[in-house]
């Protein structure tokens, strides 16, 4: 089921607009974001075909199970709080952000609490729910959702206002070594297949990814636009003035006819289901990985009714989430997410070098 | 036996109880008159009993009709089912002859088709199991009989094809059937609230369906039917969501043509769902959606309304489910007329009144129009529901509860299961040598 690994990937490649990637990059565009692209997806689309296949040595299994049968309990139940932890911030940033972009562009005058609030409920319904039907919702939500965004980046890259000189000018700056906050917020982009932590539970037991090469296609094709069209339709200084540039640029845009002008409405909520189906899919399995640690808990992908827990950690979780946007202005969201991006970046290289030692230690023992 | 009979009914003028004899035996019957053919009690009991041609007791362990009941608690179940009982030399014997009062050789009116097949399945069972074995000729067909109802005891029977079958499925409805517990079953639709598994499901997980085509297409597919006496339906299950937006039509005509019209009817979906609540939210939260000409006019043609566009919504929704539901309970040739003055007159004139904007009349006719584009009725009637919070949602939250309500039906689909199938997903070719998800760790 190579889908389900490809979905995960463009559906976190896709989501990193909201997490202020591109402003991050942006605020490296002299010294050395290019080049940090250049190694993100070196690092990134590696990191994913090596991730992917170690996890199919164990099939129907998730970091969970194998943590736990191949570590002592004192190791693993931090290790999977601290995942948990990886995947519930990122998710709870993505909404938190995304409530202030609704109250900002559509709803001026609402509490940007009470938007977070329902978004968080329906967040804690979808992602309450059975790993199976997380894994159709994101299928649903992807291909009902990606095609229309695909096409608006395209009519962006097309678009006869981009300025192509701009972009030959900020991608000159290829020789500047790389820098470690690009990097990372560039790696960020190629996350997508570390889902399969969970998910790989779902696959077949005969499973092989066999499509590798579509993770770095995608990967920099999404890398190439996130950072290269802004910097065509807003000039390289002009660029770093936005805090969410993929708004203004996509606000830049308009379509001629048809009911709807401005391309910036459709994309807010494109992006909007999109983000919805990104934080149900984090919580779930920061969820799962909280769950992991309870000694007795048996992992089972299709569970119906719900269990009551799912619904008492998922609302933990939207706590949090809203107490974070409660704390923090844009300003502190901003710096906290590029020391994050950084902390998860390594945090996630060690997952995926622990992961395939574990698979090739397996594999010499039997 | 008679007198044990008789106490066991309840006083009733069609309970018929004879003792008759002649040379050889004495025999006693009982029947229940309004249910039976009396032709039958006749030729094949009294005269052949009178007339003595050969030993009565011969010919009752002959022939195969006769069979023999031992349990006495079982008599007063064979009376009502139209059973005469027979009292032979203190043997019981029962005679199937009843007379059951059904519709003669149906058309398919619900779901009708231009150039399939045109009959529709029978209220009497034996004579749809007739339709669908005509259609699905296959050794491999099992029949189960069973009954549903603790009062009505209607017979129900349960068809597969035994080898194409899911097991797990089977086992699922089977154990679902036994915990109806209700008095009276009286359509397959009510089986149907019993049978569906979260009880207040938003949309229907079985097929209620009509047509002995899709029966037998269905049983091909390994697919389970469920049929009750005196109703025309039947229940087929597991279903998806995608089963319920094929009409039988779409097999026989030009692939082209359905094609687009399956697509059409998705688009209809999407537009009888949330046209009411954007026409709120672009109206009172984002007028800066549309581009500015069509944002005048808009809010030129409602200028004469006096009240926020949520009154005006629920004004016209309330009309138009109101003449929907009159036009459908109403004789059929007061009918015509109601929603002709319902339709024409009212809307015009409501418009005119200035209660409500001439676009919200095209609104309201384009959601009743779309929602009748579904081809089977169970889900347009679920379809019609969906509207409402969604208006409520955007209410408070514009464009983007919309949105968010959609997403919430989408989450809801997803985690929906008919009889433990997925009911909402992408069918991508899946093949057996690749595996799908879910195989494993199910529980």
């Amino acid at each position: 089921m190579n889908r389900y690994v490809v979905y995960n990937f463009i559906m976190v490649s896709l989501l990193n607009l909201m997490l202020f990637v591109p402003s991050i990059l942006f605020q490296y565009r002299y010294n050395g974001a290019v080049s940090s692209l250049i190694t993100a997806s070196l690092i990134g689309s590696l990191s994913g075909i090596v991730y992917v296949h170690a996890m199919s040595k164990f099939p129907g299994k998730g970091v969970p199970e194998i943590l736990n049968e191949r570590c002592p309990r004192w190791v693993s139940v931090p290790v999977l709080l601290f995942l948990a932890l990886m995947w519930v911030s990122t998710s709870s940033i993505t909404i938190d952000v995304f409530a202030i972009l609704i109250n900002r562009f559509f709803n001026p005058d609402a509490n940007v609490f009470v938007i977070l609030a329902v978004m968080c409920v329906i967040c804690i319904y979808a992602a309450s729910r059975s790993t199976l039907s997380m894994l159709f919702n994101i299928e649903m939500m992807l291909l009902l959702n990606v095609p229309l965004i695909f096409l608006l980046l395209m009519k962006a890259v097309g678009s006869n206002q981009m300025n192509w000189d701009a972009i030959r000018t900020a991608s000159n700056y290829a020789q500047t070594m790389p820098k470690l906050a690009p990097v990372a917020a560039a790696a960020f982009i190629f996350t997508g297949y570390l889902n399969m932590s969970i998910y790989n539970r779902a696959m077949p037991p005969n499973y092989k990814f066999k499509r590798g090469l579509l993770l770095p296609v995608v990967g920099v094709g999404v890398l190439a636009i996130s950072y290269f069209v802004p910097i065509g339709l807003h000039g390289v200084d002009g660029v770093s003035t936005y805090l969410y540039v993929w708004s203004a640029t996509s606000d830049s845009l308009a379509m001629e006819y048809g009911f709807i002008e401005r391309v910036l409405f459709v994309f807010l909520i494109l992006y909007l289901n999109l983000t919805l189906v990104y934080t149900s899919s984090g919580w779930h399995q920061a969820m799962e990985m909280v769950k992991g640690c309870f000694p007795k808990y048996k992992p089972s992908i299709d569970e119906h009714p719900i269990p009551r827990r799912n619904y008492v950690i998922v609302s933990a979780f939207a706590i949090i989430t809203i107490l974070a946007l409660y704390l923090l202005n844009e300003k502190h969201l901003i710096q906290l997410t590029s020391i994050w991006l950084i902390v998860r970046m390594f945090a996630e290289y060690g997952l995926v070098v622990w992961i395939v030692l574990l698979s090739r230690l397996r594999r010499e023992s039997a | 036996m008679l007198h044990r009979i008789t106490t066991l009914f309840a006083e009733a003028k069609d309970l018929n109880t004879h003792r008759i004899h002649n040379h050889e035996f004495t025999l006693e019957v009982a029947y229940i008159g309004s249910l039976v053919d009396e032709s039958k009690v006749s030729d094949y009991i009294l005269v052949p009993f009178t007339k003595e041609e050969q030993s009565f007791k011969y010919l009752v362990e002959t022939n195969p009709s006769f069979k023999k009941i031992e349990d006495p608690a079982r008599w007063a179940d064979n009376l009502l089912r139209g059973f005469i009982l027979l009292n032979l030399d203190n043997s019981i014997y029962t005679l199937d002859a009843a007379r059951v009062i059904r519709n003669q050789t149906p058309i398919a009116e619900v779901e009708s088709s231009v150039q399939g097949p045109q009959t529709a399945l029978s209220e009497d069972l034996v004579d749809s199991i007739n339709l669908i074995r005509s259609r699905y000729p296959s050794a491999e067909l099992k029949i189960e009989e069973g009954t549903v109802g603790t009062v009505s005891l209607t017979r129900m029977l349960l068809l597969y094809d035994q080898q194409r079958v899911d097991p797990t499925v089977l086992a699922n409805i089977r154990g679902r059937l036994k915990e109806v517990s209700l008095e009276i079953i009286g359509a397959v639709g009510e089986l149907e609230k019993e049978l569906s598994s979260p009880r207040r499901s938003l949309f229907p997980t079985m097929i209620i369906t009509e047509r002995p085509d899709r029966v037998a297409r269905a049983l091909s597919q390994g697919k389970i039917t469920v049929m009750l006496q005196g109703s025309m339906f039947a229940l087929v299950l597991p279903a998806n969501f995608f089963d319920f937006m094929h009409a039988m039509e779409d097999k026989y005509e030009s692939m082209w043509m359905t094609k687009f019209l399956i697509s059409l009817r998705y688009l209809s979906i999407l537009l009888t769902t949330t046209l009411p609540a954007l026409y709120i939210s672009v109206i009172s939260y984002n007028p800066e959606l549309f581009r500015v000409q069509l944002a005048f006019s808009i809010a030129g043609s409602r200028s004469a309304v006096p009240y926020p566009s949520f009154i005006e919504v629920f004004l016209m929704l309330f009309l138009i489910e109101a003449l929907i539901e009159a036009s459908a309970r109403l004789p059929r040739y007061v009918g015509s007329t109601a929603t002709t003055v319902g339709g024409l007159i009212l809307g015009q004139a409501a418009q005119q009144a200035g209660l409500v904007s001439s676009i919200m009349i095209i609104v309201t006719s384009v959601v009743a129009i779309s929602n009748f584009v579904i081809p089977i009725a169970s889900m347009s009637y679920a379809i019609r529901f969906l509207k409402y919070p969604l208006i409520v949602l955007s209410i408070f939250f514009g464009v983007v509860g919309v949105a968010f309500g959609m997403f919430v039906y989408l989450t809801y689909l997803c985690q929906l299961r008919s009889f433990g199938k997925p009911y909402f997903r992408f069918l991508d070719n899946i093949t057996k040598k690749q595996g799908d998800i879910g195989q494993v760790n199910a529980r």
